[in-house]
């Protein structure tokens, strides 16, 4: 297991540009992860064509938005993958404003819905997917509408409420 | 010969959930298909970020009904692996015996609605009294025939006393020969072979390029399970083998989760007979500090990842899951082309989709 992610940071010396950081963590069950924090975005597909060259598989992608205080416009990607049962994850920093980044469905098959579905929630652009449609939300509501129109889960802070119920009730003269 | 289209769903009488499929035909048979999902996006992910950890691992188990068990028990490993914490051997034990009876129930009802696609009625009805057995040792033992709410941070909520094991262990003597009837006819009856053998083929190629995962895999030839590639819990302490059948059609995937089945039933017995004294849960109520983790566990359909990244608050700053059934959707265009239309619902049940836990 530990093996792999030495292979992978072997190729990641020699294919990606210095300024990436790359740590390995064993638990008690002696299953290895690696965390990579890399410097730009550019030095994705590089990082991913090595993976591959190993036989790793694409386990998924977290897109999510830093928190520091509150919600900010600047997101990070974390890219997780399986080296034999070892997990590598690689973040990317996407600055303020930066909304591209390069596509691994090229690469990993299984890429295409996990960049489809950050396209469409965080209006993040994978450059290079071969087919940039809609995942799970409609062609008619705009990229990243949970970040944009939330007044009512703003207002309750997604929390049940029993505001309605009591309106209701207070309209037709029913006792609360 | 004429191509045309048709719609399958994302109403259907043979899919449990809304998905929707628009078939290219050439006459009856499949020469192309286009997925289109969304239909139970509950926006679960967003949800999570505005409960706290303690309130999540309730909000987990609902994201699924079948694999309830495995959310909150993969969430909790994560809050472990960033908290330090150390669950006592017993706690283990614990949710392994409540994985593994969770996974003996998805797997039956799975192939279950198998015999009912193929209008195999009686077959369906015994494997679903089978099941029901099971449903019985979940209601006795947790309390609830779906969500089991067996998990916390640092073990687990329920305990097993020398009578619940003699109960547990009653029933399983009560499901093993059926398991083993129920295996022998899918092996066997002409109905079954007939009907889905080389039906929805999956070459092992496909299946690795893809990143398939979970039985679907497994029937294709790819042995890869977390319990075994990814060791947690006490599996590393459990003696099972990893499944695999060679030829990938909607059959294979089928017997895999029967072959399951009995490994399910024998793992809870190994569990029971080793079950450590001890505590079942670290005491308190963790405080979890800044930091990121994945945890992995199979579930009934496959591999399931959980990461979680905290900043020191009581709510996590992004929980993110992949659940089996995501990657697995891909699989469909390639199982269905040059495949009939009357095989679709059965094709599309194969792969066991969970469309809620898909689209979160």
């Amino acid at each position: 297991m530990i093996e792999l992610i030495r292979q992978v940071e072997d190729l990641f010396n020699q294919h990606l540009t210095p300024g990436y950081t790359f740590d390995t963590r064993i638990n008690k069950w002696n299953v290895a992860t690696a965390w990579v924090r890399l410097s730009s975005s550019e030095q994705l597909l590089p990082a991913a064509t090595s993976i591959k060259q190993v036989g790793g598989r694409l386990h998924t992608i977290s897109a999510y938005q830093r928190v520091e205080g509150k919600p900010s416009e600047i997101h990070e990607i974390a890219y997780h993958f399986d080296l034999d049962g070892a997990t590598l994850t690689i973040t990317v920093l996407l600055a303020d404003g930066q909304r591209d980044i390069p596509s691994l469905t090229p690469v990993f098959h299984n890429a295409d819905w996990n960049e489809r579905e950050f396209m469409e929630l965080y209006d993040i652009n994978a450059v290079g997917h071969p087919n940039p449609t809609r995942l799970f939300i409609d062609e008619n509501i705009d990229a990243a509408v949970l970040q944009k129109f939330i007044p009512f889960s703003d207002m309750v802070n997604a929390a049940s409420t029993k505001s309605l119920w009591e309106k209701i009730m207070q309209q037709r003269g029913e006792k609360q | 010969m004429t191509r045309y289209q048709m719609p399958v769903g994302p109403l259907h009488v043979a899919l449990e959930e809304p998905m929707y499929f628009k078939l290219d035909l050439e006459g009856e048979t499949i020469k192309g298909l286009h997925i289109s999902a969304g239909h139970v996006h509950r926006g679960m992910e967003y949800l999570v970020m505005k409960r706290n950890f303690y309130q999540n691992i309730t909000l987990t188990e609902r994201i699924c009904s079948l694999c309830s068990n495995s959310h909150p028990t993969t969430f909790c490993m994560a809050l472990e692996e960033i908290g330090g914490i150390a669950v006592p051997p017993r706690g283990h034990y614990l949710r392994v015996i409540a994985d593994e009876i969770k996974r003996v129930a998805s797997n039956l009802f799975n192939v279950g609605i198998m015999a009912h696609i193929i209008g195999f009625t009686s077959l369906f009805m015994h494997v679903l009294e089978t099941r029901e057995i099971v449903q019985d040792i979940k209601e006795t033992l947790y309390g609830n025939r779906m969500d089991l709410g067996a998990n916390c941070i640092g073990g687990v909520k329920y305990n097993l006393n020398a009578e619940s094991i003699a109960y547990l262990i009653k029933r399983l003597n009560e499901i093993a020969p059926a398991v083993e009837e129920i295996h022998r006819i899918y092996s066997t009856h002409s109905s079954i072979l007939t009907r889905t053998r080389g039906v929805g083929v999956l070459p092992n190629a496909i299946a690795l390029e893809y990143g398939l995962i979970g039985p679907v895999a497994r029937a294709s030839g790819v042995e890869y399970d977390v319990r075994a590639k990814t060791p947690y819990a006490i599996y590393p302490e459990l003696d099972f083998a990893t499944m695999t059948r060679p030829d990938g059609d909607v059959w294979s995937r089928a017997m895999v989760r029967l072959d399951e089945v009995k490994v399910a039933i024998d793992l809870i017995r190994q569990c029971l007979a080793q079950l450590p004294e001890g505590p079942v849960a670290v005491p308190g109520l963790p405080t979890i500090p800044a930091g990121e983790a994945v945890a992995k566990t199979e579930a009934p359909r496959g591999e399931l990842i959980y990461y979680l990244r905290t900043n020191g608050s009581d709510m996590p700053e992004r929980l993110k899951w992949r659940v089996p059934s995501y990657p697995n959707w891909d699989a469909l265009p390639v199982m269905m082309q040059d495949n009939t239309v009357a095989d679709v619902a059965l094709i599309v049940n194969s792969i066991d989709p969970c469309i809620s836990c898909t689209e979160r």
